[in-house]
């Protein structure tokens, strides 16, 4: 389904992803942790084609968007949902226009029925009520369940979250796995999630890569993580003081 | 480098890295200054597209007119109007001191404003107003990812942000210059009344504005007002960085849009002058 090929990403004369090659089966529960200013957000925006790679090849259902023209990969983008790190929600719009936006845009559905799918939406994600509120009135959780009803509100087949989680309380944090397992179970979604909260997103997905500097330390089964040899892996997820890292 | 210099008992000169960079770093900018003006082009060519055939939100530019047109009336009027009134008053006092003949003050001031200083002034006005809140806006919502979503979503960002706002301005301009015309001539007429007694009647005949100066002048407010979007448009989409970038972003378009008035006016009317005053038009 997603294919990456020797993927490298250069800023400022510092390769960001370093001959990057993964592979993801639809259906997929797909996470990625890593040290901060690794490259796990460029990796994502590479995936869903809003970064162009400098070399390799992105392959979205057999289809190579690297040397696709934008208004190509627009198409293929219908595919994908995305939770951004920030949330990315627009601030010019209210909550329930954020949600709705993205089936909004280019269709002609009618702005009651519109309404309705993005109240439905906001109830699934626990935030009934809010959607006349405009998104700086919303804590920090409230943001991110926005975001990821408007990741999901189209039902798309890929479903990419940026730290779903990042500064949120324990209680708040499994809540939004919850969440996103239910989202996923529903639509039978492949699923990115990258984290820097080693623990919670090993409680949620099935197969986790290591990225280090650009690199893929380890890519396979959960479980097995922590029998990974490399010696930078292993700290990472004991989260040791001392170590190469 | 500087260790074998040593050695040979030669002073370490510390500057020789610096000059050593320099042919290098004029490469290097002039390489970046040409991959900025394809951008640059680029944006201008994906709004005119935009313009043509692209999807914009409903309202929107309607919404950017005000934006544009209403929240600029008040600083055009005291601006221009205060502008009119230096003007007119330098002008006799000069003609005073020579032949003491102002009867055609009037005339050949709107002339000038028609053609020269209206567009000009009011769009290096709009630059900065405008310019700055085009690049502001679109710089935080880059910052912010808000543009990848938008992507995301399968919206263009130049449809969506550039080309409601080239449409507001391309429009507004020519309207804020027409409205910037009259207050300057009331407010020369006003200015050479109260100081030097010449008929008011005279700043309302308008023999001397030839066609040409008319189509000068309108030139010139579509010529600006495609501008400063675009050009801020540009600066905008291309922040990097937090908040600061968003700073710079919104300086750097203050002074290039200014810059591209600037350039712009003198282009056109060299080329208005050969073509239409030259001959008579
Ligand atoms: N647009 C950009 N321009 C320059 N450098 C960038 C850009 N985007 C990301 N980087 C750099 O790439 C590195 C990885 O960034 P990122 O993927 O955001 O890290 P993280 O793993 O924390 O999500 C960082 O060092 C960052 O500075
Ligand atoms: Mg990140």
């Amino acid at each position: 389904m997603i294919r990456l090929e020797d993927v490298t990403k250069w800023y400022d004369g510092r390769a960001v992803l370093d001959h990057v090659s993964l592979h993801l089966e639809p259906g997929m529960l797909w996470g990625l942790i890593g040290p901060a200013a690794s490259g796990k957000s460029v990796l994502l925006k590479v995936v869903c084609g809003l970064i162009r790679p400098d070399e390799g090849r992105v392959i979205v259902d057999q289809r190579d968007i690297t040397k696709d023209k934008e208004s190509d990969i627009m198409e293929t983008r219908r595919k994908f949902g995305m939770l951004f790190q920030n949330n990315a929600l627009f601030d010019f719009m209210t909550v329930g226009e954020n949600v709705a936006f993205p089936i909004y845009w280019g269709s002609d559905i009618e702005p009651d029925r519109l309404r309705s799918l993005s109240v439905k939406r906001l109830q699934d994600v626990g935030l009934s009520g809010s959607e006349d509120k405009v998104p700086s009135e919303l804590s920090g959780g409230m943001k991110k369940r926005v975001g990821i009803a408007r990741a999901t509100i189209a039902d798309p087949k890929i479903v990419i979250y940026d730290e779903p989680t990042a500064g949120l309380d324990p209680v708040t944090t499994s809540k939004i796995y919850d969440l996103l397992r239910n989202l996923q179970q529903r639509n039978e979604s492949t699923v990115l999630a990258v984290s820097s909260d080693v623990q919670a997103i090993r409680g949620f997905v099935e197969h986790i890569a290591v990225i280090h500097q650009g690199r893929i330390l380890y890519n396979g089964p959960e479980r097995e993580l922590d029998s990974c040899a490399d010696p930078v892996v292993h700290q990472f997820i004991r989260g040791d003081a001392d170590g190469p890292l | 480098m500087v260790q074998q210099n040593t050695q040979n008992g030669w002073k370490p000169i510390e500057d020789e890295g610096f000059w050593r960079r320099i042919p290098r770093r004029i490469g290097v900018s002039t390489l970046d200054a040409g991959k900025a003006a394809a951008t640059l082009l680029w944006v201008l060519y994906r709004t005119v597209i935009g313009t043509v055939r692209g999807k914009r939100p409903k309202g929107e530019v309607l919404r950017q007119m005000e934006q544009v047109g209403n929240k600029s009336l008040l600083f055009v009027t005291v601006t221009i109007g205060f502008l009119g009134m230096v003007l007119v008053f330098q002008v006799c006092l000069q003609i005073e001191k020579i032949t003491g003949d102002m009867s055609q003050v009037g005339p050949e001031f709107i002339k000038g404003m028609v053609h020269a200083f209206v567009p000009s002034l009011t769009a290096m006005m709009l630059a900065t107003r405008v310019g700055a809140g085009i690049a502001a806006e679109i710089g935080s919502m880059m910052v912010t990812e808000q543009i990848d979503a938008l992507r995301m979503c399968g919206v263009d960002p130049i449809d969506y942000l550039v080309v409601p706002r080239f449409i507001a301005s391309l429009v507004m301009t020519l309207v804020l210059s027409v409205y910037a015309t009259a207050i300057s001539i009331l407010a020369g007429a006003l200015m050479a009344y109260t100081s030097y007694h010449v008929n008011p009647v005279m700043f309302f005949v308008f023999d001397k504005v030839t066609p040409g100066d008319a189509v000068i002048g309108v030139t010139k407010c579509l010529a600006f007002g495609a501008a400063i979007p675009v050009v801020s448009g540009y600066c905008g989409l291309t922040t990097r960085g937090g908040s600061e970038g968003v700073g710079s972003a919104t300086t750097r378009a203050v002074i290039n849009s200014s810059l591209a008035v600037i350039i712009l006016d003198f282009i056109i009317s060299a080329a208005g002058y050969y073509l239409l005053q030259s001959r008579g038009l």
